[in-house]
């Protein structure tokens, strides 16, 4: 497949996740914001039905790492504590943060925009001084448990499936 | 009674997560977030995967704008100028998380924990630890 017709593939299906996150009103601020206060429900019944389909489905596909371990996990915590908090104070993860902008929020515009200045800061001021710390790996839960990956991923499933039935017993 | 079967959020997150592994069985790629943006300050990534996965997500756009004028839910919403500096502060916080380790922020709930990606763990982690942590200081002060 020609990289043009990749992209108008990509488009296609952008649209179709777009008009699903819609509907679904998928956020994982607004839902971890629901966490702290203590009404986990619905992002929690969102989170497992997209994890076991997505498990299940990736499994006959076959796993491989998405991004990257750096600095021994380091800069991962470190990267998710700072996004955890700017997702936070914006009320949009990235998902929500184009749902958001589809549904005529143009704050969320300005968010999105804003990336740029903390992309370019990473990656020309942050990057070149920290290149030789960072000690990438790309590695699944399977490579470091010693033991493979599909069973790892059957007692997820099985556990996550536990967890929906309980969040659905709940009242 | 379709305005009702496209309300059930179950429905459309199972719908979303159906989308994510046809996709990966058609073209052996996935939805991501973070790195996806990184086309905006001139980087493509290997084989040009980040101009892939911005169209895509540039699709997500056009597919959430679709969804609500369908539905009526289509509202045009200026920001308040007291609200910019947060806008600004807030994205910019995001794309430095998205940008010092790839495959974190959201990619870590839709792929990297499906995929089994150790950092999407740990990412987890992290995202958790600032949630709280924004909660804590910030929620909390204004509650009060």
């Amino acid at each position: 497949m020609s990289f043009g017709k990749l992209l108008l593939v990509g488009f296609i299906f952008g649209v179709g996740f777009g008009f699903f996150v819609q509907r679904a009103g998928i956020c994982f601020s607004q839902g971890l914001a629901s966490i702290m206060a203590g009404r986990a429900k619905r992002i929690m019944t969102i989170f497992f039905i997209i994890f076991i389909i997505t498990t299940i489905g990736f499994y006959f596909g076959g796993f491989k790492p998405v991004g990257q371990l750096r600095g021994y996990g380091f800069f991962n915590v470190l990267s998710g504590i700072i996004f955890g908090i700017g997702i936070s104070l914006a009320g949009g993860c990235i998902l929500g943060t184009l749902r958001q902008i589809g549904e005529g929020n143009l704050f969320y515009l300005i968010v999105f925009l804003s990336f740029i200045p903390g992309m370019a800061l990473v990656i020309k001021f942050v990057d070149p001084f920290l290149k030789d710390a960072y000690n990438t790996k790309a590695i699944l839960l399977g490579d470091i448990l010693k033991i493979p990956n599909g069973a790892i991923a059957a007692i997820l499933v099985l556990f996550s499936l536990v967890c929906l039935y309980l969040i659905g017993k709940k009242k | 009674m379709l305005k009702k079967l496209f309300s059930n959020f179950k429905l459309m997150a199972a719908g979303f997560a159906l989308l994510n592994v046809i996709m990966y069985l058609s073209i052996k790629k996935f939805w991501i977030g973070g790195s996806s943006f990184l086309p905006m300050i001139g980087t493509f990534g290997p084989n040009n995967a980040f101009v892939f996965a911005f169209i895509v997500n540039l699709g997500v756009i056009a597919g959430a704008l679709l969804g609500a004028v369908i539905f009526g839910e289509f509202i045009l919403r200026l920001p308040k100028a007291r609200d910019i500096g947060l806008a600004i502060l807030s994205g910019t916080l995001i794309g430095i998380g998205v940008t010092l380790a790839p495959g974190t922020c959201t990619t870590v709930f839709v792929t990297g924990m499906p995929m089994l990606s150790v950092n999407a763990f740990l990412s987890a982690a992290g995202i958790f630890i600032g949630a709280f942590l924004t909660y804590a200081i910030f929620t909390k002060n204004i509650s009060q």
